[in-house]
């Protein structure tokens, strides 16, 4: 167990921030409750420094975890991503109660205070998305994806004052608990199957199996229900309904949190529940691999996802709901890494998801950061001209809408170039070639954001766009926009280190090896 | 010709040429080299902040002269330390998995002394310029100043990749660098539709050059499965050992790469038929022609064809292609000089020929001619541009031969004067001089060299010798000697959209002002430089079997040695030793043309405008005249044979594209994703109800289907027969 918790160092140190952060929200003084996202930022970064040094090839070795390294790497990016997220969210809660004491037209009331708790839940949003890289059972599982979402329900409600915004928590919620519902079921048929919550365990039961003939059908409908469940916090068909209607009710730095933050955990529980079952022609201790019926229902989701994603983005104007079905169908890109597996497809949907989380983040940046009348810019109308009145912001809207498309040598180009070789390399040609044809539709409405701000003449309605009140949604967009242009030159850096975080060779000892005796030993 | 029989061929003479020469070990030290390629990366950087910032005094060209010299100051240095040839790994740059095969490229270096001899007059030619460049574009402090020089130190690091990079993928990195920096300097002056225009021309002419380079660059990594220089050189070397099988295994496609890697060069450096950008790319600000179209750049083919040296004896007809056309465009570029008025025009066809020699010089097998060439002409172009740039900034952009007279009688152009002086011997060839050593290797290895009618093409370079020392002269006696008469141009430093309010001289605008201390010490020291060019060509040699002194050794040691002249079996010229011949023969061609020049442009000038009228009043000659002021109408030829059919074929297919595939079918198929968004839509309603009940019937149905499977299966097998 202490070999576990060494692990939670970074864990307990954001853990630490949210309580801090909940408690200083409350204080009288207007500084303290300024420094808010400071003390948030800098838990984060922390952690962000401490998690190199826990990850010794002693203490992964000891920890017998499904995938020991897993961890470094998504931690990092959590902290990394996260930290611009706080950024973004700087200044966005409260801003009508804190200008009214400023103006003196109030006092301070810690009970209509929300700021604390706001970022108090972000960071155990973050907390929850960094245990889901530790689990090794199904109930530590569950629990760290629940902890990410259950304070981004919150977080929606809170993020403006206006209906929109609770009516969107509300449906949110609702339909969180149901696809919760259905992959906790589909955990108990895993555990019926296996007799076991422990994923290491499971992985041996279920190689039993398959030496036997073959994976027990009652496991098979488990992973499919798990599947399916967790698919609505990557936004994945068929649970992805909820996507366009929670983004457009969340403000533009809440939407882009909920963008990243679920989708990740999502992926991460993917990875660790497919793993104990296996990929066909990659596991190394069984023949059969992942069974034949997952592998289809994984295909069908993936091509429903990223076309009804595509489709669905077509006919919107509101600038949000576009980057809601943009959402969906990147989900849909990172299911075809999944489906390829171990290797080059695991360590290319981390990959992706880096590359998504900088350049999503860059264009929610966008709108965060700019508002009309009070309000932040919505439609595409707002975004017309941007070019002659915020060049800057501008720039970052083109950067992170041609990265999206995956425009070379901008940082998606090599996501999707990756996920799609591995995706040639496992044999799904046909699932990359449905892919290519949904990036080109996709180009349809990225180029519209490209198009709105650059060629266009601003109308009656852009000129009253202005700068938001808070520099620090604007700055967080030109970081994201320079890294999308910068970190393509460490891509052989970054795919190393996505390669070390899910090439573990522990993924492959057998039961029986001499290694794992010896780790037994050890313990 | 049977591939047999080819190959035997081919190998026989790569063995003859062929001197062991080392091929460069990979090494630990030398790190520091890379800060020859990082210094010019931050002063681009620095200069684009400048540009961004607004910054409007002289900052940015004092940036980028300290970052260029100290690029320059690491290249001597790495000169003095450098003892035999070796690749400095500095970091991955990117490597593409894909199926269990590797694309790998490093961002490292190749250097060798052929390496070091290009980058020590890139470096050193670039901080000069900058320098001069400083006070040239000193009235555009308030607009591109800063743009100006991001545009330089980009030059210089595209340049320095393409030199210094160790596999042919940094080789095009900044190939294609030094082109995107040429069309940024040459559209400089963007508001005029002219120089657009310029730019737009060079950048296209280039990419079919281009095209053949990056054909040339994946045959290469086809057939020898790199694209590093030490390993392709290893396995050449191996060819030419005798391992005939190897290249009959590699097929045709093998003997295609030195071709490719031709055009390529061809295009860079300005060689029929790809020439006609580079007279046109005068249109940016001088500095820039000085440097990129006449220094450096333009030898970027050059040195393409010294580094891929054995590659170029893959095929037994590449070698003297690459002669050909060499000789052909510098007897080209010579006529069309001859005839022209602008003098800045008459220097880019004067480069157009040199280059011309250069690549005659790789040929005809020596690439010590060639290297040396592209080492005395640097400079002493550079001397003839800037001076050309000099009176441009003095006299309002005025250029024309008949408006400026006398220029050495005026105040202060003294040293313009006879800096330009000194310049044009050196491009005449005359005797003593650096541009009369390196052109009289080439020349006289033309017929030394066996095959390929090499004979006839060294009395073709023979006579353009001739015409060069004419045309050179023809310019210094009409702008220097004769009376004082001027008349100001209608623009100002190249630039006609403002006035002359960014001076703070007294002069009006229709007084010439004297260049300063910036341009005049430029000229100087470039001077003094292409006098010393010379020099190399007397010191002692170190290898064994070389000559040619400095530069000889620094070619001996590199992959360009294959091309150094073997001095055991001499040829002759009218039977006497064909260097003394040629030093004869050169000189008194050289005196002949500057006597001519003299008669027509200094004596009497009277005589050479009823010259031309005779010609031109005599039908049967008057075509001679009327073509070469007319530039052979290679313009023209080029304008209906490729581009008047391209448009036509462009306004066809518009139409087309416009009303078959953009209204029926184009339109149609982007119809389609949106009629299905349609469909969707209703599904995406708002209600939380339906979208919970959405989601049960997906997991639902999906369910089902996965458990169906087997039975699904069998429904299809039995319905398709069984196929699938």
């Amino acid at each position: 167990m202490v070999e576990k918790l060494w692990f939670l160092i970074p864990e307990m140190i954001v853990f630490g921030g949210a309580v801090l952060v909940s408690v200083l929200g409350l204080s009288k003084r207007k500084v303290i409750r300024d420094a808010l996202p400071i003390v948030a930022g800098g838990s984060l970064l922390a952690a962000l420094i401490v998690t190199p040094m826990l990850y010794d090839a002693e203490h992964v070795a000891a920890a017998n975890l499904l995938m020991g390294n897993l961890g470094l790497y998504v931690k990092v990016v959590v902290c990394g991503i996260g930290i611009l997220l706080v950024m973004m969210n700087t200044g966005l809660i409260d801003r009508r109660l804190e200008s009214a004491v400023a103006a003196g037209r109030a006092k301070f009331d810690p009970i209509s205070a929300t700021r604390g708790e706001f970022f108090a839940f972000l960071l155990l949003s973050l907390t929850g998305l960094m245990l889901c890289s530790n689990a090794n059972d199904l109930i530590w599982l569950f629990l760290a994806l629940e902890l990410t979402s259950l304070p981004t329900y919150v977080m929606v409600a809170m993020s403006r004052g206006s209906k929109k915004a609770q009516e969107a928590a509300v449906k949110y919620f609702f339909l969180g608990a149901l696809s919760a519902a259905i992959f906790l079921y589909g955990f108990a048929l895993l555990y019926g199957a296996s007799g076991t919550i422990v994923l290491t365990e499971m992985r041996d039961v279920f190689a039993r199996q398959a030496d036997f003939g073959d994976v027990s059908n009652l496991a098979i409908v488990g992973m499919i229900l798990s599947i399916l469940g967790i698919s609505f916090k990557i936004a994945a068909a068929p649970m992805h309904f909820y996507a366009p209607d929670v983004y457009q009710g969340a403000a533009a730095a809440v939407a882009a949190f909920l963008a990243f933050v679920p989708k990740f955990a999502g992926l991460l529980a993917l990875m660790l529940l497919l793993s104990t079952i296996g990929w066909e022609n990659h596991y190394r201790f069984t023949e059969i691999g992942l069974p034949p019926a997952l592998q289809i229902t994984l295909w069908i989701i993936a091509v429903l996802t990223m076309t009804l994603g595509n489709v669905g983005a077509l006919l919107q104007t509101s600038i949000k709901r576009i980057l809601a079905y943009s959402s969906i169908a990147h989900s849909g890109y990172m299911l075809i890494g999944i489906l390829a597996g171990p290797g080059l497809g695991m360590s290319a949907v981390l990959f992706y998801m880096l590359a998504y989380g900088l350049m999503n983040t860059a264009a929610f940046a966008v709108l965060a950061g700019l508002e009309r009348s009070g309000r932040e810019i919505e439609t595409l109308d707002d975004l017309a001209g941007l070019r002659q009145r915020h060049p800057l912001m501008a720039g970052v809207m083109v950067v992170s809408a041609l990265s999206l498309i995956g425009f070379p040598p901008l940082l998606g180009f090599w996501g999707k170039l990756y996920l799609f070789i591995a995706g040639i390399e496992a044999g799904h040609i046909l699932l990359v070639v449905i892919a290519g044809l949904n990036s080109a539709i996709s180009a349809w409405y990225y180029l519209g954001l490209v198009k709105m701000p650059m060629l266009e003449q601003p109308s009656a309605r852009a000129e009253t766009v202005v700068r938001g009140p808070s520099l620090w949604p604007r700055v967080a967009g030109l970081i994201t926009a320079a890294a999308v242009i910068v970190v393509p030159l460490f891509t052989r850096n970054l795919l190393k280190a996505s390669d070390a975080a899910v090439a573990d060779e522990q993924v492959f000892v057998t039961p029986d090896t001499d290694d794992s005796q010896q780790l037994a030993s050890r313990k | 010709m049977s591939d047999a029989l080819h190959i035997t061929m081919l190998l026989g003479q790569a063995a003859d040429s062929a001197h062991a020469w080392p091929i460069a070990q990979p090494t630990d030290g030398f790190k520091w080299a890379g800060w020859i390629l990082y210094l010019p990366i931050i002063s681009t950087i620095l200069c684009g902040l400048c540009a961004a910032l607004k910054v409007h005094n002289k900052l940015p060209a004092w940036i980028t002269v300290g970052l260029l010299g100290g690029s320059f100051i690491t290249t001597v240095a790495l000169y003095m330390q450098y003892t035999e040839p070796v690749t400095i790994y500095l970091f991955e740059w990117f490597n593409l998995k894909w199926a269990g095969s590797e694309f790998v490229a490093a961002f490292s270096l190749y250097v060798d002394k052929l390496t070091l001899l290009w980058m020590l007059f890139v470096t050193g030619l670039g901080t000069l310029i900058a320098l001069y460049a400083s006070e040239y574009m000193e009235s555009d402090v308030k607009r591109g100043y800063a743009r100006f020089f991001a545009g330089v130190s980009i030059f210089i690091v595209a340049m320095s990749a393409l030199v210094l990079g160790d596999n042919l993928v940094m080789l095009y990195l900044g190939w294609e660098g030094v082109g995107f920096a040429s069309y940024w300097l040459i559209g400089y002056y963007y508001q005029k539709p002219s120089a657009v225009a310029a730019a737009k021309k060079a950048f296209i002419v280039n990419r079919i050059g281009d095209l053949g380079l990056a054909l040339g660059l994946w045959l290469t990594y086809h057939y020898f499965g790199t694209i590093e220089y030490a390993g392709i050189f290893e396995q050449v070397q191996h060819i030419t050992a005798g391992e005939a099988a190897n290249l009959e295994a590699g097929g045709w496609y093998i003997t295609a790469i030195p071709f490719l890697f031709m055009i390529g060069a061809f295009g860079k450096s300005a060689q029929l038929p790809l020439f006609v950008w580079l007279p046109d790319a005068m249109e940016g600000p001088t500095p820039v022609s000085a440097l990129i179209h006449a220094a450096t750049m333009v030898t970027a083919g050059v040195y393409l064809l010294a580094r891929m040296f054995p590659l170029m004896e893959l095929h037994p007809a590449a070698l003297p292609t690459v002669a050909w056309i060499g000789g052909l465009t510098a007897l080209l570029g010579a006529t069309i000089g001859m005839a022209q008025y602008d003098f800045k025009r008459i220097w880019a066809y004067s480069t157009v020929s040199q280059l011309g020699y250069m690549f005659m010089g790789i040929g005809v097998l020596t690439t010590f001619g060639a290297a040396y060439h592209v080492f005395t002409h640097a400079f002493f172009k550079a001397v003839l541009f800037l001076t050309a740039g000099a009176v441009m900034h003095g006299f309002a952009g005025q250029l024309d031969l008949r408006k400026i007279s006398g220029l050495a009688k005026m105040n202060g152009w003294k040293i313009v004067s006879w800096t330009m002086f000194i310049g044009c011997l050196c491009l005449a060839g005359i005797p003593g001089t650096s541009g009369y050593f390196s052109k009289d290797a080439i020349l006289a290895e033309a017929f030394v060299t066996e095959g390929g009618g090499f004979k006839v093409l060294g009395w073709i370079a023979i006579i353009t010798a001739g015409l060069t020392a004419y045309y050179t002269f023809r310019v210094w006696f009409r702008i220097c000697t004769g009376p004082v008469h001027f008349e100001m141009g209608d623009e100002h430093h190249g630039d006609d959209d403002h006035g002359h309010n960014g001076h703070d001289d007294t002069h009006g605008h229709d007084q010439p002002h004297a260049p300063r201390l910036a341009i005049n010490g430029v000229l100087i020291i470039l001077a003094i430089g292409a006098v010393l060019a010379a020099v190399p060509n007397f010191m002692g040699n170190e290898s064994e079997h070389v000559h040619g002194g400095w530069v000889g050794d620094m070619v001996a040691e590199s992959s360009a040695a294959g091309g150094l002249p073997d001095h055991t079996k001499h040829g002759s010229i009218l039977g006497i030793d064909p260097h003394s011949a040629m030093y004869v023969i050169s000189a008194l061609v050289g005196l002949i043309g500057i006597a001519i020049a003299w008669r027509l442009h200094m004596a009497s000038r009277s005589t050479a405008d009823n010259l031309r009228a005779r010609l031109l009043g005599n039908p049967a000659t008057r075509w001679l005249p009327t073509a070469m002021e007319n530039k052979w109408y290679v313009d023209e030829v080029y304008h209906a044979v490729i581009r008047a059919p391209l448009w036509i074929l462009g306004h066809t297919l518009y139409i087309l594209d416009q009303f078959l595939l953009d209204r029926g079918i184009i339109d149609g198929i982007a119809r389609i994703p949106r009629v299905i968004a349609r469909m969707f839509q209703p599904l995406h309603n708002g209600v939380l109800q339906s979208y919970a009940v959405s989601m049960a019937g997906g997991v639902g149905l999906v369910t089902v289907l996965v458990i169906m499977l087997p039975q699904l299966r069998e429904f299809l097998n039995g319905l398709f027969g069984g196929g699938g």
